[in-house]
């Protein structure tokens, strides 16, 4: 590889990706900088902070305001409720819909297809769940989100892909569909499973609109309701002009927003780099799939 | 063989239809208890709420429901055709996704190409890790970031002073709004975007570069010449497919780069029906209305991608 010379092609490439890696990894930087900088060393810098005495003490402020550990207990609750639901139903789905001959099976397709393209809206949805009295709880949430009719057809096209002896066979030997499900389909649908588990971890990490609409109890908010509340909320009350949006009072508000937002992207920071061809692979199941 | 008797053919073959269809369902009953749930699912939360569309033509009551309320015919959609807001709202709509297709769109074509070649393998996994992260945080995240890097004692501002500019009010900026929207939309997600074209550049045909080689052509030239013809049907679906969002994409991206500052100016047609819907004294028929209107606008818009796509030799929405 390297036995080529650099051409101008390369050096354009190089460059012009690495600036764009920069540009996304210095925000980051800054982010992990400003949560462990005093306000003294904030005020002090200009372009890039740097911390000449590293403190814990926005952290220390954030985790005893309390509000991010609630975020925390809503959004894994909701996590572990709702991703476990969320695949459950997906998989189901798309095995049935990737047997075929059986009456009924167009209109259901139909059916879920055309959620694709038409939806009721946040209103009735709202009353919806206001009727089932399920508004100032979680299972909001969790049940507002069920299928993702995508991901059910990632799944669907990759079940479908699976060779028919397999299934044959099994029902030549007399299994059921129960059995061809869990003992011959499951096992051979890892690879999809474990990217739906993911794309769905993902996506309940990072609700908040759902919450937004459906709860109303503070120490109900999932994490990223609460970040909104302490970072965007605020900004939004306190005056976006003012230079001293940073400094309200003696406290240092930007550190702690800093903090906050590294508490709520942690997970995904962590989980991400190891995952990242599962993420890749899943989406091109589908994509090379017709 | 007389007319009575085909009818008579006929209705036997109805009824041995049935009997037919019943022993069908009958044979294939553990499928339908493997789709009970899901379908119940689909049912309570998606059918459900479509059928509450039908607040866009009745004066909601909140004691009376739903169902209850009384019908008002057209009286909502006469409401939403004097309100001079709602019209405003379509038109930065399409002029914001109209700009995305121009500003957003061309940046994964680009950066997948770079990706291509770029000859040293963990490099290339490096920045494919980098670039496709941002895509996994929320718009909340993004946003609360840039509100950082963007404040008056930001990093942005910082940089500008040191190098003798004035600060800017970025967030704040009416006139900025938008190109931030563009900007930190290819931030985030065009990274991620790459992944698809970068798949159609590893299904051209090596020869054809193979060849290009023999005949002395330059990089430069078989980019040109070899990649990016054969990325053009990509291209080209994509850019269909993201027509069929005009009317919507980009609603958690505005909210979260929303302040009352710019709310003018970032009122698109989602923030408007947010608005009308969860404003001091919300009208629910109303805000009901724009929804169904932008609902079926949307299912137009993408029915017809899926065509144009399909007609390409693509996919279409369903994959």
């Amino acid at each position: 590889m390297l036995k080529k010379k650099m051409d101008w092609v390369d050096w354009v490439c190089v460059i012009a990706l690495g600036v764009f890696a920069l540009i996304i990894m210095i925000p980051f930087f800054n982010v992990v900088m400003i949560s462990i900088t005093s306000q003294k060393d904030y005020l002090n810098s200009t372009f890039l902070v740097i911390p000449r005495h590293p403190t814990l003490q926005s952290f220390k402020r954030l985790f005893e305001d309390g509000r991010i550990w609630s975020g925390y207990k809503s959004t894994l609750t909701i996590l572990t409720i709702g991703m476990p639901i969320n695949v459950f139903l997906t998989y189901c789905m798309a095995y049935g819909l990737s047997r075929k001959g059986y009456p009924g099976r167009k209109i259901i397709f139909g059916l879920v297809l055309f959620t694709m393209i038409f939806q009721g809206g946040i209103v009735p949805l709202y009353l919806l769940m206001k009727s089932l009295n399920l508004t100032n709880s979680l299972w909001s949430v969790i049940l507002a989100y069920g299928v993702n009719t995508f991901y059910m057809i990632l799944v669907k096209n990759y079940i479908e892909s699976l060779p028919d002896s397999l299934m044959e066979s099994a029902k030549l030997d007399g299994a059921g569909e129960w059995m061809i499900l869990f003992k011959i389909i499951l096992p051979l649908s890892k690879p999809i499973l474990a990217t739906i588990v993911l794309f769905y971890s993902v996506d309940r990490w990072n609700e908040w609109y759902n919450s937004m609409i459906f709860i109303r109890k503070q120490n109900m908010f999932p994490l990223q309701l609460v970040l909104r509340n302490i970072v965007i909320n605020s900004e939004m009350a306190g005056n976006v002009t003012s230079a001293s949006a940073s400094m309200q009072g003696s406290q240092f508000t930007m550190g702690l927003k800093m903090c906050a937002v590294i508490m709520t992207m942690l997970p995904i920071m962590c989980v991400y780099p190891f995952l990242q061809k599962h993420f890749v692979k899943g989406i091109m199941v589908g994509a090379v799939k017709g | 063989m007389t007319a009575q008797d085909l009818r008579r053919g006929k209705k036997k073959s109805l009824a041995e239809n049935a009997r037919h269809t019943c022993f069908s369902v009958w044979k294939h009953r553990q499928i339908y208890v493997i789709l009970f749930l899901p379908v119940l699912w689909y049912i309570i939360f998606a059918y459900i709420p479509m059928a509450g569309l039908q607040l866009a033509f009745k004066d909601y009551k909140a004691n009376l429901g739903i169902w209850g309320s009384p019908w008002n015919g057209l009286e909502n959609y006469q409401y939403v055709m004097r309100d001079p807001a709602f019209f405003k709202a379509i038109g930065r709509t399409l002029s914001i996704n109209l700009l995305r297709l121009v500003f957003v769109f061309p940046f994964p074509v680009m950066f997948a190409i770079m990706l291509n070649e770029i000859r040293f393998p963990r490099y290339r996994k490096f920045l494919q890790t980098v670039m496709t992260f941002p895509n996994f945080l929320s718009w909340v995240i993004v946003s609360s970031i840039l509100i950082n890097i963007l404040s008056f004692d930001g990093m942005v501002n910082g940089l500008l002073s040191l190098i003798g500019l004035e600060t800017v009010n970025f967030l704040g900026s009416e006139k900025l709004f938008q190109p931030l929207l563009y900007m930190t939309d290819v931030w985030k997600s065009s990274g991620w975007n790459t992944i698809i074209y970068l798949a159609a550049i590893t299904g051209i045909d090596q020869s054809q570069y193979e060849a290009a080689e023999v005949d002395g052509a330059s990089r430069w030239q078989r980019i040109v010449n070899i990649t990016l013809p054969n990325l053009l049907p990509t291209i080209i679906i994509m850019f269909i497919l993201t027509t069929g969002n005009l009317m919507s994409a980009g609603f958690d991206q505005i909210f979260n780069l929303n302040n009352s500052a710019v709310k003018e100016v970032a009122e698109t047609l989602d923030m408007y029906i947010y608005r009308i819907t969860f404003q001091s004294a919300p009208d629910f028929g109303f805000s009901t209305a724009v929804s169904l209107f932008r609902s079926i606008v949307n299912m137009i818009l993408l029915v017809l991608a899926d065509r144009g796509s399909k007609a390409m030799g693509g996919n279409g929405l369903f994959a």
